[in-house]
């Protein structure tokens, strides 16, 4: 007796198909479409997901995750300092203490963990898809994104032609690292600037780049990294902890952004950096 | 370290101008900032008429706050090794502002400022009764401020002394420098991706610098309080002694020095306080 049940090649095309085109179609117009699978992009669709918002991430590798999986030196051991440890506890992923306040965990286990979490809030991922460009409304308000397949973009441009197709949504979240490549795509238009990743690396300067998190377009929110891009903030420094919670700034802001209010608190601890509250003593 | 390095000269502690008022504005994001205090050491040390007011730009807001928030952000420096030029910042960087304006408790320090151009904008957030050299205002920030010196970038500073002064409890922390050895053990523990793990490499350091909240901020702002006053009065900050309060740190060791070990003035600067 064969080990699996009877399928021909052609109904295994049919269901890939079926699958696919289901997705594509209903994601075709959606509220939210996050550029980029990496920590801040998967918290970000997370969020907004869990909060009842339809939302797609862009991916263009194959993997999803982007710098999640490893640490520094490539050692899969990565590290995050509090209270980015809670996004750890709310996608059930276990982690140790290593010293006061910095936290350890296995990279595949954080990052499977957070794509699972991800997907199961609700989110789509489109992978293997790279960014094109972004697609503009009446007085240049963003209202979508232009795809294509990423092998495309290997291809001499000289001997292809392989038109890219269009999804509309109602704001776009800019998570694609370094390259910032909305923000990018909007300064080609002469409708947004790039500051230039650099300034000052200092103790506290995660607290900026989650600080900047938010809308930088009408229509566009920049998460992650692409914030220090964006906003000439360090490009080495910020740890996957100030990725997780940008993440989960730009869902706030999102939800903002789109009306609705939070289902759930997207920082369900309280204030991010919360500080101990000052009296204000006020003497004569 | 403070915004200057001119020496000293018994010519430059003249009395210029003795301020019937002095204004100390809070910082709600230094939790271990107690501004009364300093206002008390105001009036124990100079005799001075001093008193305690919110946060700046909670106390001085005139107009729409996006245009504040806009003016904040065209004074922020965008290149350390680069002087400022006039910028029109972009719609991210106001929005940043503008949160922090909207919540002055919270702090986001790694923005560097342009102390001149971020007092300039202070100064015309003053009412013009207030706009005299007979009212002294001392405005607590947790920003970053910094000057453009002559080797060609800019520098952090504690204090820009000027019409109003600022002081950063965010610069006592990170301007004057730590130990040598914090320098080489955070270049040892720096990993490849460039994350530094803060934590560890302050550890063997600690209490030899003043740290985020620190407890003794408040001390050690005193003597910044009076540098920022006696520039006012005199027009000159600092004093060459070690063990006075006015003396011009540039090691957190001397800052620790001057501000808890001493805690006081020398005494030539202690005889022109009395004469105040």
């Amino acid at each position: 007796m064969p080990l699996f049940a009877h399928s021909s090649e052609a109904e295994v095309t049919r269901a890939i198909l079926a699958g696919f085109n289901r997705d594509l179609a209903a994601y075709a117009e959606t509220e939210v479409i996050v550029i980029g699978g990496g920590p801040s992009g998967l918290t970000a669709a997370r969020e907004l997901a869990l909060n009842g918002v339809k939302v797609v991430i862009i991916e263009h590798n194959n993997y999803i995750g982007g710098g999640f999986w490893i640490g520094g030196y490539l050692m899969n051991t990565i590290t995050l300092r509090a209270p980015a440890q809670r996004v750890l506890d709310e996608i059930g992923c276990p982690y140790e203490q290593y010293s006061k306040g910095l936290y350890v965990t296995p990279g595949p286990h954080a990052c499977s963990k957070l794509i699972a979490a991800t997907m199961d809030a609700g989110a789509k991922i489109q992978n293997m898809t790279s960014f094109q460009d972004i697609v503009m409304r009446e007085n240049n308000r963003v209202g979508g994104v232009v795809i294509n397949w990423t092998p495309v973009e290997a291809l001499p441009h000289e001997i292809t032609c392989v038109d890219p197709i269009a999804l509309e949504c109602e704001l776009v979240i800019d998570a694609t690292g370094h390259d910032a490549q909305v923000i990018r795509a909007l300064e080609k238009r002469g409708l947004a600037k790039r500051i230039g990743e650099g300034g000052m690396w200092i103790e506290k300067s995660e607290d900026a780049v989650v600080e900047h998190t938010g809308v930088a377009y009408p229509g566009v929110i920049v998460a992650g990294m692409a914030v220090c891009s964006t906003y000439g903030l360090p490009r080495m420094g910020p740890t996957f902890g100030a990725m997780l919670l940008s993440g989960k700034r730009a869902a706030e802001e999102a939800l903002k952004v789109l009306g609705k209010s939070p289902k759930k608190p997207v920082f369900a601890w309280g204030e991010y950096s919360a500080k101990p509250s000052k009296a204000v003593k006020s003497r004569r | 370290m403070p915004s200057r390095r001119r020496r000293s000269s018994p010519a430059d502690n003249r009395l210029i101008a003795r301020p019937e008022r002095v204004y100390l504005y809070d910082d709600p994001a230094a939790p271990t900032l107690d501004v009364g205090v300093l206002a008390d050491t105001v009036k124990d040390v100079l005799g001075l008429n001093a008193s305690v007011r919110k946060e700046f730009f909670s106390y001085h807001r005139h107009g729409a706050v996006e245009d504040l928030a806009n003016r904040l952000a065209a004074t922020k420096v965008r290149s350390m090794g680069q002087r400022w030029v006039p910028f029109e910042p972009i719609y991210g960087e106001v929005q940043f502002e503008r949160r922090l304006l909207e919540d002055p408790a919270k702090s986001a320090p790694g923005i560097l400022y342009d102390g001149h151009r971020l007092m300039r904008l202070c100064q015309g957030l003053l009412p013009p009764k207030e706009r005299t050299l007979g009212v002294a205002h001392l405005i607590f920030t947790s920003r970053v401020v910094g000057t453009w010196e002559d080797d060609g970038r800019y520098h952090a500073r504690v204090n820009v002394c000027g019409f109003p002064s600022l002081l950063s409890n965010t610069g006592i922390v990170e301007a004057p420098a730590k130990p040598k050895e914090y320098y080489l053990l955070k270049r040892r523990l720096t990993n490849p991706m460039g994350v530094v793990p803060f934590e560890q490499v302050k550890a063997p350091f600690a209490g030899r610098f003043v740290d985020y909240d620190d407890p003794r901020l408040t001390e050690v702002m005193k003597g910044y309080v009076l540098q920022c006053l006696f520039h006012h009065m005199t027009g000159e900050a600092f004093c060459e002694e070690p063990r006075c309060r006015l003396f011009n740190a540039h090691w957190q060791a001397e800052v620790l020095e001057a501000q808890i070990a001493s805690g006081r003035l020398c005494l030539r600067h202690r005889k022109i306080a009395a004469e105040t």
